[in-house]
């Protein structure tokens, strides 16, 4: 293909990328070193955002809690969205339906799954779930109001969401593997655990790294999901970093937007620094095509 | 069967693996233990649809009462009822599908020349418009909706539902590249040689050969777009505030009102639940795809 070609398929997207993602994230960056208001423009203030930032203790409750709250999404994400696919992978006849049913929660708006996700748990519609764990240790959780339950809830709301699509990507790996792999194994005398172990999971290692790589990216952004689960984030300390940019930067008067925008380069900082190992991946896959 | 949407989904990881190869290893037995542990999952994954369901169709006194009515109550659909009579439900329903709409068929437009040229240009350039693509689907969502919130109010186009649209073509456009470049490039260039030495022009190969034979891979992609725009919150609440507000920028302001209102809130969630629910049953070989195409590849 003719370079002119090229760049002649390419333009259309490429303008409306530039002028809708990378003007508005200059401007982020600009903001950034900025004390700043909506439709102002901001005076210099140097690096006086950040330093705020990394020194307001209530970002640094919002930085712990979500990656407290990634981590431990991702290992369970990682490791039931092995197990289910291992199992929906046996499945024949029964498959679309299994499907189906799962992937509703992914499908589904975040907002509205987290909406009937935490009427189980709202004591205001009955609290089933409160109901259920009375029932069995007479206790009774505020999964609302207390801290650590309601970080409880908010793992509980994402791996329902998320699970869907680890176990989907894990499958397509999955059906990759080569029977005669696994058949050697069985001749070799492996038990179903140790070819598990020893054989497939080192096979699929690229399929569990990207769904590690996309769950930690999109748990790292968790915003829509708190709204109904976590009313009172920021009394008990469990707001997410995009909910801590939200308040300073756009609701409660916008007082603080540079500050925002700091803590948006920050985090595109650490993705970026995540992104390394895939970028050099679609780096070497273009050098191998040119030979 | 099964099969069909198998062949979608594991083409991009399964160059070695037959899709057929899981049937071969056929058990002879049923899987009885497995079965019924998924089964519970699949219990587990609907309950927050079912009590809401149950939430929304109990009168309101009821639906509230503690210890929670499980049967002795009369069905309603009053809920219902109040969220279009007394809200402006409907409106936000229309706003929510023209913005899927018009961002789907941009996206799309603007999409597959570019990500065909990017699967037929192997250099520098296409890798580090690939790396682009990733870095943007990456980003934290504020760092392009607030300055894109700044620029709407200086343009005038604030809380316009053709702003919104635009504003997730761009946001959802690496993703849509990413998704189409994947499917392009699984099919062989002598495919493109060959007509264009037929006389067809590159446009003109791309439009008689290639769609054609991309036909699955854009109704993904065309699917992705359509539901990334329909559950879109975050950037809906910024770029809107009432005459284009979505249905998800609805359902939370009408959280932590009243107990009615609150009813509401599920009732419009419960409608916007049953269409998915069609989707996933339908749509699905192309949801599986898309999930895993768009993904192993990357």
């Amino acid at each position: 293909m003719k370079a002119r070609e090229f760049w002649l398929l390419v333009l259309p997207s490429l303008v409306v990328m530039g002028g809708l993602l990378v003007l508005p994230l200059l401007r982020t960056m600009q903001w950034s070193f900025e004390e700043v208001h909506y439709g102002v423009p901001g005076t210099f203030v140097g690096l006086g955002n950040f330093i705020e930032a990394l020194t307001d203790e209530r970002f640094g409750r919002a930085v712990l809690f979500t990656v407290v709250v990634t981590l431990v999404t991702t290992v369970i994400l990682l490791v039931l969205g092995y197990l289910v696919a291992i199992g929906v992978n046996r499945l024949t006849t029964s498959r679309p339906v299994v499907l189906g049913i799962m992937l509703v929660s992914y499908v589904l708006p975040q907002l509205v799954g987290a909406v009937a996700y935490s009427w189980l748990f709202d004591d205001n519609f009955g609290g089933v779930v409160n109901r259920l764990i009375g029932l069995f240790s007479g206790t009774q959780v505020l999964w609302f109001t207390d801290q650590v339950p309601n970080a409880i809830l908010v793992i509980s709301n994402v791996v329902w969401q998320m699970l869907p699509f680890a176990m989907l990507i894990i499958l397509a790996g999955l059906q990759g593997v080569p029977l005669e792999l696994r058949e050697a194994a069985k001749i070799d005398g492996a038990s179903p655990f140790q070819t598990h172990l020893n054989v497939i999971i080192p096979t699929i290692r690229g399929v569990l790294g990207f769904v590690t790589l996309i769950t930690i990216m999109d748990v790292l952004r968790m915003f829509d999901n708190l709204i109904p689960l976590s009313p009172q984030a920021q009394s008990i300390g469990n707001e997410s970093i995009m909910m801590y940019v939200y308040r300073m930067a756009f609701a409660d008067g916008a007082q603080k937007l540079g500050l925002g925008s700091a803590i948006n380069v920050l985090t595109i900082i650490l993705i970026l620094v995540m992104l390394i190992p895939f970028i050099r991946g679609i780096f070497k896959e273009a050098k191998a095509e040119q030979r | 069967m099964t099969l069909p949407d198998l062949d979608l989904s594991t083409r991009a990881v399964t160059t070695a693996g037959r899709p057929s190869d899981h049937r071969r290893t056929g058990r002879s037995k049923p899987p009885v233990v497995t079965g019924i542990l998924l089964g519970l999952l699949c219990v587990v994954m609907l309950s927050p649809f079912i009590w809401m369901t149950l939430s929304v169709t109990k009168p309101t006194d009821v639906a509230f009462a503690n210890p929670p009515v499980l049967w002795d109550y009369e069905p309603t659909l009053k809920a219902f009822i109040d969220l279009w009579q007394t809200t402006y439900f409907a409106d936000y329903l229309v706003n929510t599908l023209v913005v899927a709409v018009i961002s789907t068929v941009i996206a799309l437009i603007i999409g597959i020349p570019a990500a065909y040229a990017l699967s037929r240009f192997p250099s520098y350039v296409s890798a580090l418009l690939l790396v682009l693509a990733l870095i943007f689907r990456a980003l934290p969502r504020f760092a392009v909706v607030l300055p894109m919130y700044d620029i709407s109010r200086a343009l005038g186009i604030y809380d316009t539902t053709f702003a919104l649209a635009i504003a997730l073509v761009a946001i959802n456009q690496p993703f849509t590249i990413w998704l189409l470049r994947n499917f392009f490039a699984d099919i062989p260039r002598e495919l493109d040689e060959a007509a264009m030495i037929d006389g067809c022009t590159r446009i003109g190969m791309l439009r008689r050969v290639m769609i054609p034979l991309m036909g699955p891979g854009i109704l993904t992609a065309g699917i992705f777009v359509f539901l990334f725009a329909f559950q879109e919150y975050l950037t809906a609440l910024v770029l809107t505030d009432t005459s284009s507000k979505t249905v998800p920028v609805f359902i939370a302001t009408q959280l932590g009102q009243t107990l009615p209102m609150l009813q509401q809130a599920g009732a419009a969630s419960m409608l916007l639940t049953i269409p998915v629910f069609v989707i996933a049953f339908i749509a699905q070989k192309y949801l599986v795809a898309g999930l895993s195409d768009g993904a192993v590849k990357g």
